[in-house]
């Protein structure tokens, strides 16, 4: 099935968009040295959807903001496209933060266009770009209003679009659903799919909700609590595109039991 | 709703003239609005009063242009550096605590009685509010736009001037808005308590001798300008922050 799937691309070697080797990482805490993350190897590949799960402050938020470029780890290695990330570079990795992280001095157009205003960036195309990228996550015509004027779903809809105008590799997501009431939550999971099958971004994506990790995913990774480590990797091999109807086949209450299985073995 | 505002501000005004002028208040102490405003015409023709204008407003500017520099500086130091944060801020909250003008006297035995030791003494009292204000300004940025605003990869300099400053810009604002208020009450302190010009020295003096349409003509004077500054920087606060709810 899955090497069906992958027809079109399976002549060449599938290339790696973000590895991360024997990634520890020790912090400072009131009580002495902390290890929040513990010999993490994992290996995301290009155009996949990678969701990761797990226990509150198991450190995953930490891992992703390392991707970004944000922080830095102790020890280990970890590549995006082969090169390490010393500093965030917007041309490589896109960011999607947790909801209200848009500026509200700013409109939606000037907040998607707020990564290449910092690069200088002629001031029509800028516009142009952003009010193509507002179009593509479903915001034609708001472009001129201010956050406190959107609706929660609208600014993540923003931020999609703002972590996408600079036409980045890997698309990292932070729970960038986690404020959302439920139906918004799985409409924007199902626009997020429309978006990567569109763009064939890397993805990954930070989420607390097992469903939402079974829906969107092709391979979740589940993390321990803390010290952070990688105990599971749950390949979903449910077709694509995926549908409202999968949720209530037995395959996929199979793998979201299974993650649960393990979420719940670490408390 | 204004025009209740307005039908409020013209019963003051009217009772402010018809209480004295019936009879029910004691003009000796509260002279009619008319009078008061008559007064004052008469004394913004006179050159003392335009010299105690003069002194008064460049010791408020002065003192002004000192405070919130370095208010501003030493705030931003408490509130990025967390070690010179935990030295000071335990003195600064003590001080800040003390009514300022406890110290007036030091101020006079150091500067004598003149236009530097209002300087002075008015830059002592505002540098604290501005240092608390301005701390608070820097502690309002959520870490969620620094952390944006890197990602997208900002420079040091894009930081303070694409994020920080807009983010703090209403704050700021409100900041130099209440430290001129301190501002000026420590500047009107200094002259009614030791002076020899400026238009608290006048005030004070019409008082001790008991004039009391010039009294109140200073007080309306003053007020004015003050109100004045004030609604000024409110309407700037107000122009700067259409984006918050």
């Amino acid at each position: 099935m899955q090497q069906l799937a992958n027809l079109d691309g399976d002549s060449r070697v599938q290339a790696k968009a973000i590895e991360v080797s024997r990634l520890s990482h020790v912090y400072a805490g009131i009580h002495g040295e902390v290890l929040a993350l513990e010999d993490i190897s994992l290996q995301v590949e290009s155009g996949k959807f990678t969701v990761i799960v797990g226990p509150s402050g198991c450190g995953k938020t930490s891992l992703l903001m390392m991707m970004a470029g944000l922080r830095s780890q102790s020890s280990g290695e970890l590549l995006c496209h082969g090169a390490p990330m010393p500093q965030p570079d917007p041309n490589r990795v896109g960011v999607v933060f947790q909801e209200a992280s848009l500026f509200p001095w700013l409109t939606a157009a000037q907040n998607v266009e707020f990564p290449l205003s910092l690069r200088a960036d002629p001031k029509a195309a800028r516009r142009q770009r952003a009010l193509q990228m507002l179009s593509l996550v479903g915001l034609d015509g708001f472009a001129d209003r201010y956050p406190h004027e959107l609706s929660g779903g609208m600014k993540q809809r923003v931020s999609i679009a703002r972590g996408l105008v600079q036409d980045p590799q890997v698309l990292l997501m932070d729970e960038p659903f986690a404020a959302l009431d439920e139906q918004t939550r799985m409409t924007m999971g199902h626009e997020l799919l429309r978006i990567w099958a569109t763009t064939s971004k890397t993805v990954v994506f930070i989420t607390h909700s097992l469903t939402e990790a079974v829906y969107l995913a092709d391979e979740v990774l589940v993390m321990s609590a803390r010290p952070g480590r990688i105990i599971d990797r749950i390949a979903i091999d449910l077709p694509r595109p995926r549908t409202y109807e999968m949720m209530a086949s037995d395959k996929f209450g199979g793998l979201r039991e299974r993650i649960w299985q393990q979420i719940r073995s670490q408390h | 709703m204004a025009s209740a505002r307005a039908a409020l501000l013209f019963a003051l005004l009217a009772a402010w003239e018809f209480l004295p002028r019936s009879g029910l208040m004691n003009p000796e102490l509260l002279p009619p609005l008319s009078e008061v405003l008559t007064t004052l015409w008469k004394l913004l023709q006179r050159s003392n009063v335009h010299a105690a204008i003069g002194v008064t407003m460049a010791e408020v500017a002065v003192a002004f242009l000192i405070a919130i520099p370095l208010g501003t500086l030493l705030g931003v130091l408490i509130a990025e550096k967390p070690y010179l944060a935990d030295i000071f801020k335990p003195l600064l909250f003590y001080v800040f605590s003390i009514p300022k003008s406890v110290f007036l006297p030091m101020f006079i035995l150091v500067f004598g009685i003149n236009f530097a030791q209002k300087v002075a003494y008015a830059a002592f009292t505002t540098t604290f509010v501005v240092i608390m204000s301005a701390a608070a300004c820097v502690e309002s940025v959520k870490t969620e736009y620094i952390e944006v605003a890197r990602s997208c990869g900002a420079s040091r300099t894009q930081l303070i001037l694409r994020v920080y400053v807009p983010s703090m810009l209403p704050m700021l604002l409100e900041t130099i808005r209440i430290s001129m208020i301190f501002n000026f009450t420590a500047v009107m302190i200094a002259e009614m308590y030791a002076s020899r010009t400026g238009i608290g020295h006048l005030i004070a003096n019409w008082g001790e001798n008991f004039q009391m349409p010039q009294l109140f003509a200073g007080i309306v004077l003053l007020s004015v300008i003050a109100i004045f500054f004030n609604e000024s920087v409110r309407w700037l606060e107000e122009r700067c922050s259409n984006w918050r709810t």
